[in-house]
Parts: structure tokens; sequence; C-alpha cells
């Protein structure tokens, strides 16, 4: 494993079933610390306590959704350098633009494999140079 | 055999989740009706149903997964206005919502749902090109112009969206090379349904149909692994859901249990090093007193840990609540009446157990109210009342009992009718009728056999239903009630206790052999003075308050000889019959915690608990004892229970 097993995730995601289900493919992939947010906002409050390195979110949530969640980050100072792994069910092009426009670093469709997860984690981890 | 081996864990979370998610859908559906233009409801039910697609795709519930999407994409296009809300339309998604709820039910059978009626995907396929019948197909899906949630039409992007740029885009953002999910793909679709819909007319083509071929264990399991959907017996509608035998708890309660469960750890500790003080010979006060003060504590933290853990247990009601708004609403239009069904008190929280024993009995009062309750349209303007009718379903806690409400404002119903249609069916006899009072009238219709109505209609009236209502309602330890007011509606009350776990008990000794009563039966204890006993119709009856009562001593409920009159009374109060039970004496009462006598249950024994000086107490079931008593009026052929 290139990247730190003790690199700290968010998990956003308003189904719980979801959060569980990205949390133990984490899991497999060796990455046990992993926190949980029910919705953007959420999301940002713990964003905000800081020791996070890695967001994993979904997109339609509510509240604030997972593009809006990624906008705020990119454009907040102390966070905007966090790696956004966007999670949707759709391969919508709309979708895909909208993120890459916002800033993902990455953008998995549901469902998934640990091996897709880890194939999308490790090209992001490329690109931030950890691998 | 389970389609999904290894996966449990992961089927039940999502099971109920996802049948939490699709209660609220359907019941937003149900709000929906009243305002079809309401951006934000259309925008949570699109969000309900693309939630549980989702997630379906990681149990690789593939039909599930597809007529969730064609309703999210529907949806899609009616928070968009790019289709408007009619009634047909309507009927085709609670149509949708019920084949997601009937799937659900397979999948918690641990089967992979058949694909969904094939007459529904075409049905759905048509209203995404805008073909509904009815409908005017103002919006033609196929030219209408792409969907966009945002639209940030890129300018930056360099090409607009629809040019094939964007998967280089897509390349960069995920990247993978431009050969992996192609994104517009056919969506795959159901064998069953008969032509390849267009839905990827605007675009929104999801899930690339090479995926599941592509990707060989989604969790573990590829959808083609499963054993080929037709050999399993299972029909479309799967009646018999399995019982929920997981519960969410709040966090807090669990980390109060352990609290608890620590506290109780030191004070253990606490006794073992005084019990260690005393076996070593010290018994002055202080150690004495610090025996008492532990001993105290101990008491104080094991009852809060009972309540503790019985919290754990409990569930808010509005779990329960939420499937019926869309149960009286299919209901009311099937009748042709307009029904609102109004909620109350959700918050309240019930024992797990309770509610699940609760769904029926409500569905039952909830499906009378409207098809037997309310009148239809033209019969309530002639009564001046609303032509929408309400039906109030309502919870609430008042003191240690949870009290049910369902209230109508229909027509109400006469003792005067009730009487006759009971005389009328053999139920009763004239003479018995003459002599009941109001209250007692409306109770008629708990009989087996007594329907209101004289032609029985196919939604409520089979014949049997209240009576099962209040025999279920009896086996919670509740009881049942009605009031009515003719032209202004009907009331059904039910009380029930608070948890079943623990039962408060009113101890009575017979000899020197105690028994427990449910507290709830009792309401006052008297002494039976022999002169005051009246001898009516060769039984023996003391008058309570201008009432009559029958006396009936213990030791004849269980088949016992009497050795000596009782001296004591406790008035006993049962769903049928109110009568003073003759006992002995009294040890108290406790809260009992029953042990139930699951393979070996004697009739009349609800169950067994401990006491303090650890003798064993049987809980008596008076309802059984006293049928017992009703069918065999001789002595001798009441069933006895033995003791060793």
């Amino acid at each position: 494993m290139p990247a730190d097993p003790k690199m700290k995730f968010l998990v956003v995601d308003d189904f719980s079933t979801m959060r569980r289900i990205v949390r133990n493919l984490l899991k497999e992939l060796g990455f046990t610390n992993v926190d949980e947010a029910e919705d953007g906002a959420i999301a940002l409050q713990k964003l905000q306590t800081g020791g996070f390195e890695f967001v994993v979110t979904d997109w339609n949530m509510p509240n604030m959704d997972g593009l809006t969640l990624l906008q705020t980050i990119r454009s907040t100072p102390n966070l905007k350098h966090l790696p956004v792994l966007m999670i949707t069910a759709e391969a919508k092009k709309e979708n895909i633009i909208a993120a890459a426009q916002a800033g993902a670093s990455g953008y998995i469709v549901k469902p998934f494999t640990a091996g897709t997860l880890s194939e999308k984690l490790n090209k992001i981890f490329e690109k931030m140079g950890l691998a | 055999m389970s389609d999904f081996a290894g996966m449990e864990d992961l089927l039940q979370d999502f099971l109920q989740e996802a049948t939490d998610l699709l209660s609220d859908v359907d019941n937003k559906l149900v709000d929906l009706e009243k305002v079809p233009d309401d951006r934000g409801l259309l925008n949570d039910i699109f969000r309900g149903f693309h939630t549980i697609k989702g997630g379906a795709g990681f149990l690789s519930a593939t039909e599930l997964v597809t007529l969730c999407h064609l309703t999210e994409n529907l949806f899609d296009l009616l928070r968009n206005g790019e289709l408007p809300l009619t009634s047909d339309l309507m009927d085709i998604i609670m149509a949708a919502t019920k084949g997601v709820r009937e799937m659900f039910g397979e999948l918690g059978q641990g089967v992979q749902p058949h694909p969904a009626d094939a007459d529904l995907i075409t049905r759905l396929q048509g209203a995404l090109r805008g073909e509904v019948g009815g409908a005017e197909p103002q919006a033609q899906v196929e030219s209408a112009p792409p969907v966009v949630e945002i639209s940030p039409q890129p300018a930056s992007v360099g090409a607009a969206a629809g040019e094939p740029d964007w998967i280089e885009m897509h390349a960069a953002v995920t990247g993978v090379p431009v050969a992996s999910p192609a994104p517009t793909v056919e969506y795959v679709e159901p064998k069953s349904a008969p032509t390849p819909a267009p839905v990827s007319g605007n675009g929104k083509a999801v899930a690339p149909a090479g995926r599941v071929e592509e990707s060989p264990a989604v969790y573990g399991r590829r959808a083609s692994d499963r054993p080929g959907g037709q050999t399993a017996p299972v029909g479309r509608r799967v009646e018999e859901r399995a019982r929920e035998n997981t519960i969410r708890v709040d966090t807090a309660r669990l980390d109060q249990v352990l609290n608890l469960s620590g506290e109780i750890g030191l004070t253990k500790n606490r006794l073992t090093s005084l019990r260690a003080d005393i076996l070593a010979g010290r018994d002055d006060p202080e150690t004495l007193h610090a025996l008492d003060q532990a001993v105290s504590q101990l008491d104080l933290l094991v009852s809060d840990l009972q309540n503790s853990v019985m919290k754990t247990r409990m569930q808010p009601i509005g779990r329960l609540f939420q499937k019926y708004p869309r149960i009286a609403r299919d209901l009311a239009r099937q009748l042709g009446k307009d029904v609102e069904l109004v909620l109350a008190g959700e918050e309240t929280e019930v024992d797990k157990t309770m509610i699940e024993d609760l769904s029926d009995p409500l569905i039952h009062l909830i499906r009378n109210a409207v098809d037997h309750g309310v009148e239809g349209p033209t019969e309530r303007q002639a009564a001046g009342k609303p032509a929408k009718s309400l039906v109030r379903l309502e919870a609430r806690q008042e003191g240690d009992h949870i009290v049910i409400i369902v209230a109508d404002d229909g027509r109400g119903m006469s003792a005067e009718r009730i009487r006759a249609k009971a005389v009328d069916k053999g139920l009763i006899t004239e003479e018995e009728a003459n002599t009941l009072d109001e209250r007692q009238s409306l109770n008629l219709i708990f009989l087996p056999g007594f329907s209101t109505k004289s032609e029985i209609s196919d939604v409520s009236g089979r014949g049997v239903g209240m009576d099962v209502v209040k025999t279920n309602i009896q086996k919670l330890n509740g009881y049942i009630d009605i009031r009515s007011e003719p032209g202004k509606g009907s009331v059904f009350i039910i009380s029930l206790p608070l948890t079943l776990a623990i039962l408060p008990v009113l101890l009575v000794l017979l000899g020197d052999q105690p028994f427990a009563l449910p507290l709830s039966m009792v309401r006052e204890i008297l002494p039976i003075e022999r002169d005051k006993l009246q001898e009516v119709g060769g039984k023996e009856t003391l008058v309570v308050r201008g009432e009559i009562l029958p006396v009936i001593p213990l030791s004849r409920l269980l088949g016992w000889p009497l050795v000596k009159a009782p001296e004591y009374g406790v008035f006993m109060q049962t769903a049928e019959r109110t009568f003073i039970l003759g006992v002995d004496s009294f040890a108290g009462r406790d809260d009992a915690v029953i042990k139930s006598l699951e393979d070996f249950r004697p009739r009349g024994v609800a169950g067994v608990t401990t006491l303090s000086n650890g003798q064993i107490v049987l809980i008596l079931d008076i309802k059984e004892l006293l049928a017992d008593v009703g069918q065999h009026p001789d002595e001798r052929n009441v069933r006895s229970i033995e003791f060793a």
C-alpha cells in the first residue's frame, strides 16, 4: 500500500448503508481511519475540526449536496488542497463535467468494487505525489 | 439458500434503511397529490429512488435497480417541469412504488427480486417518452434539451456538452482511459421488457451495460451468479416478511447501559470486599452501614439498568405510522372517498415487539374507518359536513401506558343498530341486548362474526376482523375501547403497557402458594364479608357501589378444592368481564420479569417470575382460566393445574 494506511478519510452520504459499504471497502484496502457525515453541511463542520486527509462524497444528498460540498471545499483556504472523490449512481456527462469544473479529484460510479476504488484512489495518490 | 451469502448484514442494513426511505417516499407521494408541482417534494422523491437504486447496485439487485432507475428518471422530468403530473402518471408511480416494496419483500427472503411487472416497465418507459394516456404529450422528451442539474455550460471546457470532447474530460477526471465505462450505453433492460426504451434520449443513460460483465465481483457476487430466477419457488407477492431481528439504537442509550454496567461492577466489588470483612468477623455498625448503603445503591443501579435496557428496545411509533397514509389514500381512492389520514405523536416510543404486533390491528382499524366509518362525499355534503373526511391516528404516553387512538369524523355508530344486528345474527339474545348500556353495545362489534354492513365489502368486511383486532391487542396485555357519536364519528382507543418485558403484578396467596396477577387488570382490593354476599342464580355475588359482581374463588379457576372461603376479593376487569376474584391473602406487588414457558405452557399460565426470596411464582392468564370455567361450568371438568 503506497499511501499511509493511517490516512484519515471522511465518507459523506445520507444513506447509512452506503457509508458502511464505502467504509468496508476502504477497510479492505487497508484504510481504517474513517469518519462519516450525513450530508455536505455536517461534512464541512467535521472537516473544519481538522485532521482529515481525504473526502469521499456522494453527490445527491439533502441539505448540502456533494457538488456544493466540493465547491465549498475548493473555495475554503484551509481545505482546498483536500482530495475529493465523488461517488454517484450515474455516469452522466453533465455530472462529470460539473465535477471536473468544481475540482473533483476523481469520480466513481456505483456500484463499484474494492478493486475499482483502489484504482481511483491510486490515481489520485499519484497526482498528489504520494504513490 | 440465500442469494446473498456473505452479505446478509449488508442486506439487512439496506432493507431496514431502504424500507424507511420508501415509506417516506410513500407519504411524500400522498402529499404530492395535494401539491403536484411542489419542487421540494419532487426532489425528495427523486432522491429517494436514486438512493435506493445506489444501494441496490451493491447488492447486484439488477431488477430493483432497473425499476428505481426508470422511476427516478420520471421524477427527474417531473421536477424539471418537463412532464405534468397527471393522475394517470400518479397511478404508474404508485404501481412502481408498490413494485419496489414487493422487491424488498423478496430481498427480505434472501432472494434476488424477479423482474418487475412487464406492463409496469412498459408504462414507465411510455411515460418517460411523454406517452401517458390522458396527458397531452406536451413535453416531447425526445426533443427536450438535455437535463443539466447545474448548468455550467462549459465555455472553458471547449466544445459544448454533447460533443465527443467530454469523453476526454471524463478521462481526465477519472483517470480512466476512454475505452472504459462508456457512459451512453443503453441501460440494462429486463428481458421481459418488450422494447428497449430510448431512455437515453436526453443523455440520461446510466450504469453502462458492460458493467455487470466487467466488474467480476460487486461485493463478492455477480448478478449472473444467481440461481436462475425461475427456480425459486417464490411468487411475485411475498406475503410473509421475515421479522426484523435487528434494531437501531441511539448510541447515547447504549452508552448509558455501558455506564450503568460499569457502576454495578464497582458496587459489586464493594460488596465483595464487605463480604470478606464480615466473614472475617467484622460486624461493627460502620461495616453494616456500608453494607446497607452498597445494597441500596445496587438496587437503584439495577433498576436504572433495567430501564435503560428497556429503552434500547423502544422505537418511535412513527416508523409504523408512516405506512398508513398511503394505505388510507389507496383505499379511499378505490372507494371514491376523499379521506386524509392525520398523524400525531409519531415520536411516542413503544417496545419494538409491540410495534410489529400492532401493525395488523392498526391497518384493520384504519381500513375500517375509511371503509365503514366515513361517508362518501355526497352523503357528507348532505349532512352539512366538509366533503373531505379526516381520520386521525394518534399515539401518546399516559403514565405507564401508551394510548393509541384511531378517530374518524364519519357517521358514527348507533348502539341501537348494533344491538339489533347482534340479535339478528344470533350473537346475543333479545334479553341480553336489553341489559346492555351504550358502551357495552358498541363493544358488541368485537364479537366474532359481527360486521355492521349487511353486504360484505371486499375491503375490510370479511366478517373476521374486529374480534381479531381485539385478540391481538389483548395478547399485548392491552385493551381497546370505543366511543362513538352518531353523525359525528367514532373513536377507537387502544391502551397498552409500556413494555412487555416487565409486568407489574399483584401477588396473591392461596393457602401459602403465591400467584401473580397482571396489575393492569386489578381495579381494587376489598375484604369479602360473608354477610354481604348475595346469591344470584345460584352464584355468589357482591355489590360494589351499586354494581353486582360475581365472586369467583381463585381455587375454582385453578380447579383446586375450596379449602376455606376466600377472605379477600380482587376487583378484576378484563376486556370481557368484570368480577371479583376470591383469594386467601396478599403478598404485595412486584415488577415481574416474565420468563415465558416457550415449550411447556400449561393453559392459564402466562409465564413465571422469580421472587426476591428465590421462589418461583406463576403469572396467571386470567382470560384463559375464565374461558375454561365458562366452557365447563361443571367444576369437575375444569382443567386443573397440578403442582408437584
